[in-house]
């Protein structure tokens, strides 16, 4: 019987540790900016941002496509860390894993970069 | 006593969803996984979805308007709940990875969860009620 007790989160076998320390630090960060982000949409004007001209008219303040943008990559950085964490107890092998981080580094970069484009597009339009 | 049975393996997959014999330990772990997968897939869902705002006022609003419907206010509770469980069950992970309350950890979990059912519930009411 394996009667392991972790009384602690630690990194998995096969995760690096800054990694892992990646997923800890933005876990507490992304609690605080999705409850920014929750009260701006919901909350800012009438009933929050529902019309395409409310959340023009919100972008034009420069610092928010900045804080976005920071949260868009804090929340996806967290989920695919947490995604390669979740893939790690499936013990891929070697080959396999390199491939895994590849393709997760390449949604990573085009999420971040398509979100951040659409953001200054946005603001763009004010 | 064959150790291989304590290996995981892509075909144990599904072992993770079993709650049959889990102890609190484990149906947080759980919890924490599947809301894991389902926000993740929200997230790039969103992304897709907030393109809508690059093609114009007409097709955002009309977008939007298309979504105030029962069924899709249903999937956004979810997500809400899938945020204010994971995001609880992160506390209690930071908190006992840094030591604190870890005799008392099943009491931290079901005090955070009850939190999390009120929180839901006040979400709930007045996404119906809006």
């Amino acid at each position: 019987m394996s009667a392991e007790i972790r009384n602690t989160s630690a990194p998995r076998s096969g995760e690096n540790s800054w990694l892992w320390l990646v997923k800890i630090v933005t876990g507490p960060l992304l609690i605080i900016l999705i409850l920014v982000h929750f009260i701006v949409n919901h909350f800012i004007g009438q009933n929050g941002l529902l019309t395409y001209a409310d959340v023009v008219a919100y972008y034009s303040n420069p610092l928010i496509p900045l804080m976005e943008i920071l949260f868009l990559a804090t929340v996806v950085t967290h989920s695919l860390s947490g995604l390669r964490g979740i893939i790690l107890d499936l013990k891929p092998s070697r080959g396999v894993l390199t491939a895994v981080d590849w393709l997760l580094a390449l949604v990573g970069v085009a999420a971040i970069s398509y979100g951040a484009w659409l953001a200054l597009v946005i603001a763009s339009r004010s | 006593m064959d150790n291989k049975h304590n290996l995981p393996s892509p075909a144990k997959f599904w072992t993770w969803f079993n709650p049959i014999g889990r102890q609190t330990g484990g149906w947080a772990f759980i919890l924490n996984r599947v809301t894991a997968l389902g926000l993740t897939f929200y997230l790039f869902l969103h992304l897709v979805m907030l393109g809508q705002l690059a093609q114009g006022p007409e097709a955002y609003d009309g977008f939007v308007a298309l979504m105030h419907n029962p069924i899709i206010i249903i999937g956004e509770l979810l997500v809400v709940a899938a945020g204010i469980l994971h995001g609880l069950n992160g506390v209690r992970i930071i908190l006992t990875t840094f030591g604190v309350s870890i005799t008392r950890q099943k009491q931290l979990f079901y005090a955070l969860m009850a939190v999390a059912v009120v929180a839901i519930l006040v979400f709930g009411i007045r996404m119906f009620t809006a």
